[in-house]
């Protein structure tokens, strides 16, 4: 049996209102877990809490491994190339040298960043560019969780191919750990494993999704089904 | 007929393009128009026998020679960037200080209100007659009184303008609280702190000719309330006007330009 690399148990978190209520989920070694639900139901307020930049008020998440984020806003410093956003942690962590530049240029290649994309700064990058940045901002530090919020937004087709293919060949040759969080079934779906889906606010587990084995059209279809029934069910309320 | 949208649209860019020009052409009128202004001013004034007339200054103005205008310039010029760079230095500290500490703040936040409460002229007394009239320190140090409430003030807002969310990525990777200020809290305060610095230098500027002028040490105030002293109007004037020179010389061709590139810094 897998191990389990990320376990939320019975989560509550309240900003003045609830917004996270009773959610229950695990992510399991090498699996990718892909977590949907209206917009504004509070995704992004539960991965925060998976990599612990925010605290539940209730419930507990335990992280088996070292967690690396990547943000919906890509969240380079602007005043720093994409090499320098890249190599942060390294040198947090101690990193100099030969040894950083080695890392940086291995994770960078990765991604598929050119020694030329990393000598940009952010404001001169693409939007493709700087979100493989802040990808391999997170790799770097060769995390066993990986989480990603909304990775896809604000791309064009072609870059939303370009990132979907790097992560893809990550996944193939380390088999991350990763949960994604996205509104965009249509590129979340040929990726994940399984998926959660979340009740509009305040979000609790509405249906777990195993889409191993499924076609792309038939998870499509199931996970759509299940957000029509939440939608209509939270509408007649 | 109807224009197709595309005609329609550039005649549309057109116009705005052209009534952008008309706007510009208007400000440097109002500009040209401030001038003359002043300068119908001083010739009415002039008329009256109370001031020379701008051609008697401007004869003193070219009579002055380059050897006797430079030291002045230059020591009011070290006055205030010395005062100022004081100033900067104990804004930073304490700055950085009330960020962390609430009995920093406190202590601050009255300092600010007592200094901004204090007048360039009491400071001036009160420091060239502690410190004497040969002294070269009370025109530093009431550039540094002055500017500190202006600069400190400003420099707590720049040190808290960080960018919560860069502050949340840098922590993600692994960031300590000195990472965090190096890293993110001091850069995106760049633009703040030019933009504070740069109205703070022509503060500091205009606030060294008032020490100058109580103590002996030289500078362009000094050699205002010198002119003065001799009964000489033509040198008060020309002096003045090296003193407005000087300030919008250093703040339309250095601050300026550096404030603007620091403004694109976080872009």
């Amino acid at each position: 049996m897998a191990r389990v690399m990320l376990d939320v148990s019975s989560v509550y978190k309240s900003f003045s209102e609830p917004v996270l209520v009773d959610i229950s989920l695990n992510l399991n070694g090498g699996e990718i877990l892909g977590v949907v639900g209206p917009n504004g139901c509070g995704k992004t307020t539960l991965l925060r809490i998976m990599a612990g930049l925010e605290l539940p008020d209730r419930g507990s998440v335990r992280r088996k491994g070292k967690v690396g984020i990547v943000f919906q806003e890509d969240r380079l410093l602007p005043w720093k190339t994409l090499w320098e956003n890249v190599a942060l942690g390294l040198k947090y962590h101690g990193m100099r040298g030969e040894e950083l530049a080695k890392r940086v240029r291995e994770y960078s290649s990765m991604v598929g960043l050119t020694d030329s994309d990393l000598s940009l700064h952010p404001r001169k990058a693409s939007g493709g560019t700087r979100r493989k940045a802040a990808l391999a901002r997170a790799l770097v530090l060769e995390p066993e969780i990986l989480l990603l919020d909304e990775p896809f937004t604000g791309l064009d087709v072609k870059a939303r191919t370009s990132l979907r293919e790097a992560l893809k060949w990550i996944w193939d040759e380390y088999g991350l750990s990763t949960v994604i969080v996205s509104h965009q079934l249509e590129e979340l779906l040929p990726l994940a494993d399984r998926v959660y889906v979340l009740t509009p606010k305040p979000a609790r587990v509405a249906k777990e999704i195993d889409l191993r084995g499924m076609d792309l059209e038939r998870r499509l279809e199931r996970v759509k089904e299940a957000l029509f029934h939440i939608l209509s069910r939270s509408g007649t309320e | 007929m109807v224009a197709p949208v595309g005609e329609r649209s550039g005649t549309m860019t057109q116009g705005r393009k052209e009534a952008g020009k008309g706007r510009e052409i208007a400000f440097r009128t109002g500009r040209i128009l401030a001038g003359l202004f002043v300068l119908a001013i001083w010739i009415s004034a002039s008329a009256t026998g109370m001031l020379p007339c701008p051609a008697e200054v401007l004869a003193y103005l070219l009579s002055m020679k380059l050897e006797d205008v430079a030291p002045q310039v230059l020591k009011t010029l070290y006055n205030s960037i010395t005062g100022f760079s004081l100033s900067f230095l104990a804004s930073m500290v304490l700055g950085l200080l009330s960020h962390k500490l609430s009995l920093v703040k406190g202590f601050s936040e009255a300092l600010s209100e007592i200094f901004n409460s204090t007048s360039a002229l009491v400071w001036s007394l009160v420091l060239v007659a502690t410190l004497g009239v040969l002294s070269p320190l009370p025109p530093i140090l009431v550039v540094a009184a002055v500017t500190l409430p202006h600069v400190l003030t400003a420099t707590v807002s720049a040190l808290s303008s960080a960018d919560p969310g860069l502050l949340e990525a840098v922590r993600s990777v692994g960031a300590k609280p000195s990472d965090e200020f190096f890293e993110v809290i001091l850069p995106s305060s760049v633009p703040l702190l030019a933009s504070a610095s740069r109205v703070g230098l022509g503060t500091a500027l205009r606030i060294s000719v008032v020490a100058e002028a109580f103590g002996s040490s030289g500078g362009v105030g000094y050699m205002i309330i010198r002119s003065y002293n001799l009964a000489d109007a033509s040198g008060v004037l020309a002096w003045s006007i090296v003193l407005i020179a000087l300030v919008l010389g250093l703040d339309q061709l250095i601050l300026k330009p550096l404030e603007r590139r620091a403004k694109r810094w976080l872009e």
